[in-house]
């Protein structure tokens, strides 16, 4: 079973070259490309163009770029700074350089076109608010999934049956961007205005989330804080749960329905087990199984965040970010985003493999 | 039996056959068979959600194809604001006057148009987006598929691989880079985005259901009488795998719907000129903080309709299409 997994893993190798191979040139051969946010701004020379093109290396032809963000070709390909800090100007901008720029495969994902941070720190920033909110709405769906699945699958056909259903169906119909607007519509703007419009904290009263003082802050006023965060939580999370709860109570449905289907479920009735004996400890054990599998495969989600929710609430995470970078082609940000989260979609995969083995005696890999 | 041997062993009598009376004309049986296709019809009748969906992704058709031509206000003309707003609040300013006699629907913030036919107008291309995109993977994903899972070997290898990336990739970033650089604004452009990155999954459906298929009994039949490889795939394994690969396209119809009108509503979609549904939310942002809830409501309760519909129908087809149902 190592030797399984083992070979997998190194399957997944060609599998994120290809992903990234891909991207970038999509990135790099697009029209417009990284010189697309200087095309509506009359005061950009053509000298600054040229420095902007030299300094990120865009006159290479773009396999080599490509090379170079790998970190296989470059001057220096071993652990050097090629590029140890310093300060660089465009469009009467001062951008700051920290770190290196010797590429992926030594652990650099080099820099923010836009800003100059080091692409690490700005999906650094991101991931705290992404876990913050994709994980209070992954706690809340899988918990309400769970017991509402379960109990609809052992009061099948009652009413509260096909409630779910329902709202499965409706769930499954609505677009989560539209949920969002509703949510705000109906809830955060005049007359109610229960909560707020977009956001994570309330820029009046509280200083920028991440930063040292928002931290002295909170050690000092732990509960309106909490408050403040918890309130604009409230409508992203709603959005999400609402969204995710079909999929999941329908799966948790039909896999407690198969386990009470099965024989062994009869022959414990026909024992004279008790009903909520039967349930619990034979049903509700077996089906456990394909169940715990399927929710751990959704955790990269805690990771690379809700693009949707994220933008329709302002969320300031991970979606958000690879949607800023979009639209100012920004496309070092861009790649890293996209190969830490195809790294963590192949990785969770791989886990969720051994998890099942693990867990089902009965299955076996080759 | 023979008829020689009697279980009684007695004489060989004839038996005198016993006269059968001719049925009378109007009793006269006749035996109408149905092919798979019908049989699936009859019972996709009696699916009610299903015939309810059909009914409803039927009327938004045709409400798209027609209404256009009668809906009273012309959407690619902005109306005049004083005009066609009469009897507003004041304090409402620019953003749009609420459900009335005249606009039934409300009008949008900003130009004043009538919301009724800023969605009449979008529901064309938002369905033909829908529609198209979902054809185009569904052919791509059943060549690709059908190669795979019938050829095999290496060739089925490679073919996999590349559905593995393009599956690995999180879909949603992609395809708002590729309609935001690729696409240039274009509802053709946004089909061809939407189906070249909708076919692996499909692909990979084809191909499970080919890998089976291949070795069924009539497939090894109909190649030991010397069938070609092109007619066993077209005549003896395709039409075994239409069922699966016709609910996914469905399914997949009401995915681009909405996909296509969050990309659009982000503005990485089709170009804001033209009327989508998704376009038609884009605006509605900036006036719900000012109490306009009628703006974002009814274009998204199309979207919702339509998605519902073809839901329906999905389901409605996947319990007909299955000779194992019991409907």
């Amino acid at each position: 079973m190592v030797k399984y997994f083992v070979r997998r893993a190194i399957q997944a190798i060609p599998v994120l070259l290809g992903i990234s191979l891909i991207t970038y040139f999509i990135l790099l051969i697009a029209p417009g490309g990284p010189y697309a946010r200087f095309a509506q701004n009359p005061r950009i020379t053509a000298a600054q163009i040229e420095a902007f093109a030299e300094r990120w290396g865009l006159n290479d032809p773009i396999p080599l770029q490509y090379c170079k963000w790998l970190g296989v070709c470059g001057q220096k390909p071993f652990l050097i700074n090629a590029l140890p800090g310093g300060t660089f100007q465009v469009a009467g901008l001062t951008i700051e350089l920290p770190g290196g720029d010797n590429g992926v495969l030594h652990g650099d994902f080099g820099y923010s076109i836009t800003d100059g941070r080091p692409v690490t720190e700005v999906i650094g920033s991101r991931i705290i608010p992404t876990f913050i909110l994709a994980g209070t709405a992954y706690i809340i769906w899988v918990a309400i999934a769970f017991f509402a699945g379960v109990y609809a699958a052992v009061k099948r056909y009652t009413l509260f049956d096909s409630a779910l259903t329902v709202v499965n169906y409706v769930g499954f119909s609505l677009p989560t961007f539209w949920l969002g607007l509703m949510l705000i519509t109906l809830l955060a703007s005049p007359p109610l205005k229960w909560f707020p419009v977009s956001g994570m904290w309330n820029a009046r009263q509280v200083p920028t989330f991440g930063s040292a003082e928002y931290w002295t802050y909170f050690g000092a006023n732990t509960i309106p804080a909490l408050y403040d965060l918890g309130v604009h939580l409230v409508l992203p999370v709603f959005t999400l749960v609402l969204v995710n709860i079909a999929a999941d109570s329908r799966f948790i449905r039909s896999a407690m329905i198969d386990s009470l289907n099965q024989d062994f479920v009869k022959t414990a009735r026909a024992k004279g087990v008790s009903e909520r004996r039967v349930i619990f400890r034979h049903a509700l054990r077996n089906a456990l199984l394909p169940v715990v599998t399927n929710i751990g495969l959704e955790i990269p989600f805690l990771f690379t965040g809700a693009i949707v929710t994220e933008t329709i609430f302002s969320w300031p995470g991970m979606g958000r970010q690879f949607i800023q970078a979009t639209e100012n082609f920004d496309y070092p940000v861009l790649m890293g985003i996209l190969l830490v989260t195809a790294v963590i979609v192949v990785v969770a995969n791989l886990l969720a493999d051994v998890a099942y083995a693990i867990v089902d005696p009965r299955v076996q890999y080759d | 039996m023979d008829p020689t041997i009697r279980a009684d062993g007695g004489a060989l009598a004839p038996i005198a056959p016993t006269p059968v009376e001719p049925a009378p004309a109007d009793f006269e049986v006749s035996l109408v068979s149905l092919n798979q296709w019908q049989i699936a019809a009859r019972r996709f009748r009696r699916h009610k959600l299903a015939v309810f969906g059909s009914v409803l992704f039927l009327s938004i058709v045709a409400i798209a194809i027609i209404m256009p031509f009668f809906a009273p206000f012309d959407f690619y003309k902005v109306p005049d604001p004083v005009a066609h707003c009469p009897g507003a609040p004041k304090s409402l300013g620019s953003s749009g006057c609420p459900p009335s006699l005249d606009h039934f629907m409300g009008t949008t913030g900003g130009l004043q148009r009538d919301v009724f036919t800023v969605v009449v107008n979008g529901a064309r291309l938002s369905l033909i987006i829908g529609v198209g995109a979902a054809l185009f993977a569904a052919i791509l994903g059943a060549i690709v598929g059908g190669t795979a899972g019938f050829f095999g070997g290496w060739l089925d290898n490679l073919l996999m691989r590349i559905v593995d990336v393009l599956l690995s990739l999180p879909i949603l970033f992609v395809i708002l880079v590729a309609s935001k650089f690729l696409g240039g604004g274009s509802w053709v452009s946004i089909i061809l985005v939407f189906g070249f990155l909708g076919w692996p999954p499909i692909a990979r459906l084809v191909r499970s259901l080919f890998l089976t298929l291949r070795s069924e009994v009539f497939v090894e039949a109909a190649r030991a009488v010397g069938v070609g490889s092109g007619r066993i795939i077209f005549r003896h394994i395709l039409p075994n795998a239409l069922s699966p690969l016709i609910v996914a396209t469905t399914l997949q119809v009401a995915a681009v719907i909405v996909t296509e009108a969050f990309v659009s509503f982000l503005g990485f979609g089709v170009d804001v000129t033209q009327p989508t549904w998704g376009n038609a939310l884009t605006g509605a942002v900036r006036f719900i903080p000012l109490g306009n809830w009628w703006w974002p409501l009814f274009p998204g309760m199309a979207i919702v309709l339509t998605v519902l519909g073809i839901n329906f129908v999905g389901d409605g087809l996947r319990d007909a299409l299955d000779p194992r149902s019991r409907y």
